[in-house]
């Protein structure tokens, strides 16, 4: 009688460490969560790499000298990338720079004409308490883009987290399996083989969906800078860059470049034609994508119902804004294999 | 000290120490005669874990995931019949067990639990998957020897069923 009740009381002790711990983490994270920001980009990247490098040690060459020539020659293909489209850069800075306060002053008339209707067919808020809000608003918008502060703080947090993303990258692909098998050692025998099969199938879902997103917004970026650039669209690198990140988050990132890209080459040029052209551009990007790249490069990806990934990547964004839009489907997969797997070990083979 | 000898003594200092786990592997026979850097990425996906005793390695019908090595201590394998459990072996150092669940999940057949505090080496399926990706010619000699093992043991079994039936 004692020893099962002492077996109750030592199992009912272990749920409870282990949601301590898990809690313990959780909260680390969440005091953390300023400085996780590079390690997230660096995780990302490094799901990204790591089939080259493993390739490259299929091929014989050892590990570390595989991670070394990766990175170089990732430096030196953006560094050429870099030495080519920067006059573009250019061109198109210095075109925002002169044009920025035409544009603001744009959006500022239709946001007052929108709100100034909005007053007068609610008839409940008195007239200018919108109107006063959203000029507040704007001017803070301005006093911020044009304080050098504000923009020194910006490009020296900028080229922190690009430095230190580099040095995590490199550790991360050349030693990433000898932390995996560090951090591991510490779980206890009894969950040891679950939670190795977990570690794997949640690697396997992540890395899958980001190399798969990664590749397909790599193709729909540079097909959007090319076309908008060949129809002599102004800020075809912006937008064409923009509708690759975008591209990223899937049904809801390509339906707001179509605004965005829409909205600017509006407020550039106020000629629909122009607009409509940019639009087209956009979406029959969008559409080569869905036709010829994605189920190339995503071909392997999870499959999730499209309503289910609006629906996670509202939440997402709903509680962690960009990021939580970006990290949200690539979670629900692995909480979805991890919750199957914990299912399959704990209740099918009833060995709780 | 000769030339040989200095030059030896570089090579090892260059290739490292050979810690703990390498020694143990070389005396598993799925990894004989493989070379001391065949079994430096062998010795990246091993885990050592220790188990106190009387504490389950694994259950019977629980789903396999890899082998273990047995480095240190005592090993007792039990498999429940007519709802007794009853001993099939027990497996000193040197010896391993749940080499099935290495190539396919399957439900253990027995339960494995440490009858003293024992020292095991763990080797599990998704991660000799990854080597097998990344080491395709290692993986093909860890694979050919794991094959004649089950090979062997299916042999045996086949003349020990044709002995009963005469």
């Amino acid at each position: 009688m004692e020893r099962s009740e002492f077996h109750k009381s030592s199992e009912a002790f272990e749920i409870v460490t282990i949601g301590c711990v898990l809690f313990g983490i959780l909260l680390v994270l969440y005091l953390i969560r300023g400085l996780l920001t590079p390690f997230i980009i660096a995780f990302i990247i490094t799901f990204f790499l790591s089939p080259a490098v493993d390739y490259m040690e299929r091929e014989g060459l050892d590990r570390t000298l595989a991670v070394v020539l990766l990175v170089l020659l990732t430096l030196i293909i953006l560094f050429i990338l870099w030495k080519l489209t920067w006059s573009m850069i250019q061109t198109e800075i210095t075109s925002f720079q002169k044009n920025a306060p035409f544009y603001i002053s744009k959006i500022r008339d239709s946001l007052e004409h929108a709100m100034k209707l909005l007053e007068k067919k609610m008839g409940i808020v008195p007239e200018g308490t919108m109107q006063k809000a959203m000029q507040q608003k704007i001017g803070d918008l301005i006093s911020s883009a044009g304080n050098l502060g504000f923009l020194f703080k910006t490009v020296r947090d900028f080229t922190v987290t690009l430095v230190l993303t580099q040095v995590i990258v490199f550790f991360l692909l050349k030693d990433g399996r000898r932390i995996r098998k560090a951090l591991i050692a510490y779980v206890p025998n009894k969950y040891f083989e679950t939670f190795l099969n977990l570690i794997h199938e949640i690697d396997k879902q992540i890395s899958n969906y980001i190399r798969g997103q990664l590749t397909s917004a790599f193709f729909v970026g540079v097909l959007a800078i090319a076309t908008l650039y060949f129809f002599g669209i102004n800020y075809a690198i912006f937008i064409g860059a923009v509708a690759g990140i975008a591209n990223i988050v899937p049904y809801i990132g390509p339906l707001l470049v179509l605004t965005f890209g829409g909205l600017l080459v509006l407020i550039d040029t106020g000629s629909t034609i122009t607009m409509l052209k940019a639009v087209g551009i956009l979406a029959f990007v969008k559409l080569l994508d869905s036709i010829a790249i994605s189920p190339l490069a995503v071909g392997r990806r999870v499959h999730v119902h499209p309503l289910m990934v609006i629906v996670v990547i509202s939440v997402g964004g709903l509680l962690h804004g960009m990021w939580g839009m970006l990290l949200s489907v690539p979670l629900y997969c692995s909480m979805r294999v991890s919750l199957r797997i914990l299912y399959r070990g704990f209740v099918e083979y009833g060995n709780w | 000290m000769t030339k040989r000898n200095r030059l030896k003594t570089l090579l090892k200092k260059i290739r490292g120490k050979e810690g703990n786990i390498i020694p143990v592997l070389r005396t598993v026979p799925i990894f004989e005669g493989l070379t001391f850097r065949d079994l430096r990425k062998i010795e990246l996906i091993v885990h050592e874990r220790t188990f106190m005793p009387d504490e389950v390695v694994f259950y019977e019908r629980q789903p396999g995931t890899g082998m273990y090595f047995v480095k240190k201590g005592l090993i007792r394998l039990t498999k429940t019949t007519n709802g007794e459990r009853v001993k099939i072996a027990e497996l000193g150092e040197g010896e391993f067990f749940g080499e099935m669940s290495l190539l396919e999940e399957y439900p253990r057949s027995a339960q494995a639990t440490a009858v003293v505090k024992t020292e095991a080496l763990g080797i599990f399926r998704p991660d000799l998957l990854d080597l097998i990706k990344r080491h395709p010619r290692l993986g093909s000699k860890i694979l050919m020897r794991l094959s004649k093992r089950l090979a062997n043991r299916l042999r045996k079994t086949t003349e020990m069923k044709v002995k009963e039936a005469e």
